[in-house]
């Protein structure tokens, strides 16, 4: 798949794209399956985070959903033939018919898994601090510190349940506690490889020795 | 000793460094909208860190955040020594001390283009598109400014103010989707002197790494696990990944952004997750490899589609 298709599916999901990425992939994603598998990818990851729980990520609708945007195309383009009205109505009908195709591409993970798991992952914290990360790591711990209840992650090996809205908050508190484990690792680099200097070392929260 | 240990360990940077850039860098007959006096300042930029000595006060704002440090930069024989020091917050100190002059990353050969431009190698030229007009009056110097436009969608802005004399980087915007100013980072006052200010009360200091040498990289078997099979035209790597290690670093000379992989124990639920802190953008990302769970996190002064479409094409084998 070529990078300007992929940069405009990527944008596109995140409601960033403009009418002209919008005509592109449009035009795209009728011939083109790695495409097509790629959108349905990402909506799988985004509806996962953001807690759909919908099966049957194997069935493929989007013929039908094709066939559904060139009928309609049709038919708009019998009843407007005005050049915005059109890219209007455009992006409606393309994106009502890809709602549909996000949601019925949607899966459901099929593992639940630990929040410790989770935040145990790694293992070893090569700065020898793990005590700051370990204290907020657990998205199980989070869940409970939202209902008021601060609980350590230390809940041993045994799996633990993991309620499904969890997932969401528990990635976003990771992609947290990860800026905290590896911001200094890459300022180490940004340091040498970027005009500021030693700054980059200021945007650490916290430096270790 | 010292010195010729990291005289040693930058020649394999360079090498590193130069190879990619030769391969990486299209040779084009023009370079369309290139500002050749703007492309000059960069270049002067780039080269003032190893001229002159300064010691100043800096303050960082991300949104509502402000921090405040002290630098100071010291040019000597041969090598650079400089610091930085918390003002505010955790009143940490950083230090690089013996610095070769000679020993130049690629993020700063990425900035010097010089001869190129006129060969028409556009490099940095072809990323984002720069343009010089009078700047301000920054910490008492009378600044030109550099503004950088990014060519597309993959990196941010910069507004930046070079000492008019010196092209010392005095003042830098990092500029987000619309117009908005993600991190700025000025220098309050600044005086052009070589000598180290002590007597700040610090609460650790830490060394200021280097890249390792090449007999501390272990043997490619527990080094190839994984990949990043994409990054944005323009960014290069920023050494050598070290073996087995789960972090990978690319620049374009102006970004950064650092690419970790995490193998896990266990299976993990497919998903993402961004957080932001003013220009800096962590998005951790689970994905699974025929049965192997890993855990790839992007950290850098990147958009978070960039940081995506790069945890997207990690490779990963067993």
């Amino acid at each position: 798949m070529s990078e300007r298709k992929h940069e405009s599916l990527s944008a596109l999901l995140d409601d960033e794209a403009n009418e002209l990425e919008l005509e592109r992939v449009l035009s795209h994603i009728a011939d083109d399956d790695d495409l097509r598998q790629t959108w349905v990818r990402y909506n799988a990851v985004c509806a996962t985070v953001s807690g759909h729980q919908l099966a049957h990520m194997e069935l493929d609708i989007s013929t039908q959903v094709r066939q559904a945007i060139a009928a309609q195309k049709t038919t708009a383009a019998q009843r407007m033939p005005s050049a915005v009205h059109n890219a209007t109505s455009l992006r409606q009908r393309f994106l009502r018919p890809l709602a549909s195709l996000a949601i019925a591409a949607s899966v459901a993970a099929t593992v639940v898994i630990g929040g410790q798991q989770l935040a145990r992952i790694g293992g070893v914290d090569p700065y020898g601090n793990g005590q700051a990360v370990a204290a907020s790591a657990s998205p199980v711990g989070l869940v409970n510190n939202l209902g008021a209840t601060t609980v350590q992650a230390s809940y041993g090996t045994q799996t633990m349940p993991v309620l499904q809205p969890a997932t969401r908050t528990a990635y976003r508190e990771l992609a947290r506690q990860r800026m905290h484990k590896y911001m200094q690792e890459h300022a180490e680099q940004a340091a040498l490889n970027s005009p500021q200097g030693l700054i980059p070392f200021a945007r650490v929260p916290r430096i270790r020795e | 000793m010292l010195q010729n240990l990291l005289r040693y360990r930058c020649s394999h940077v360079l090498l590193a460094a130069l190879s990619l850039i030769t391969t990486g860098v299209a040779s084009a007959a023009v370079c369309p909208g290139a500002d050749a006096a703007a492309l000059s300042w960069l270049d002067k930029m780039s080269r003032s860190v190893r001229q002159v000595s300064y010691n100043g006060v800096v303050t960082l704002q991300r949104g509502d955040d402000m921090q405040v440090m002290q630098i100071s930069h010291s040019v000597g024989e041969g090598t650079i020594s400089e610091r930085l020091t918390e003002l505010t917050g955790q009143g940490a100190q950083v230090e690089r001390a013996d610095h070769p002059l000679d020993c130049i990353h690629p993020g700063h050969r990425l900035l010097r283009l010089g001869a190129d431009l006129q060969a028409g190698r556009c490099g940095i030229a072809q990323y984002y598109r720069f343009s010089v007009t009078d700047g301000e009056r920054v910490a008492g110097r009378m600044a030109v400014r550099i503004r950088i436009e990014p060519r597309d969608m993959y990196r941010f802005g910069y507004v930046m103010q070079l000492d008019g004399e010196t092209a010392l980087l005095l003042k830098a915007e990092t500029i987000g989707r619309g117009e908005k100013i993600l991190e700025k980072f000025q220098f309050a006052n600044l005086s052009y002197s070589g000598q180290i200010l002590d007597g700040t009360e610090v609460n650790l200091v830490h060394e200021a790494q280097h890249p390792l040498p090449p007999a501390a990289v272990p043997t490619a078997s527990d080094g190839n696990k994984w990949g990043v099979g994409w990054v944005p035209r323009g960014f290069i790597s920023t050494d050598i990944p070290v073996g087995g290690g789960g972090r990978r670093t690319y620049t374009d000379g102006l970004a950064v952004f650092s690419v970790f992989l995490e193998e896990l124990g266990q299976e993990i639920r497919p998903g993402e997750g961004v957080v932001h802190r003013g220009s800096t953008l962590s998005y951790t990302r689970g994905m699974r490899f025929t049965g192997q769970s890993v855990l790839v996190t992007v950290i850098g002064e990147v958009p978070v589609n960039t940081a995506r479409m790069v945890a997207d094409s990690v490779d990963w084998t067993p």
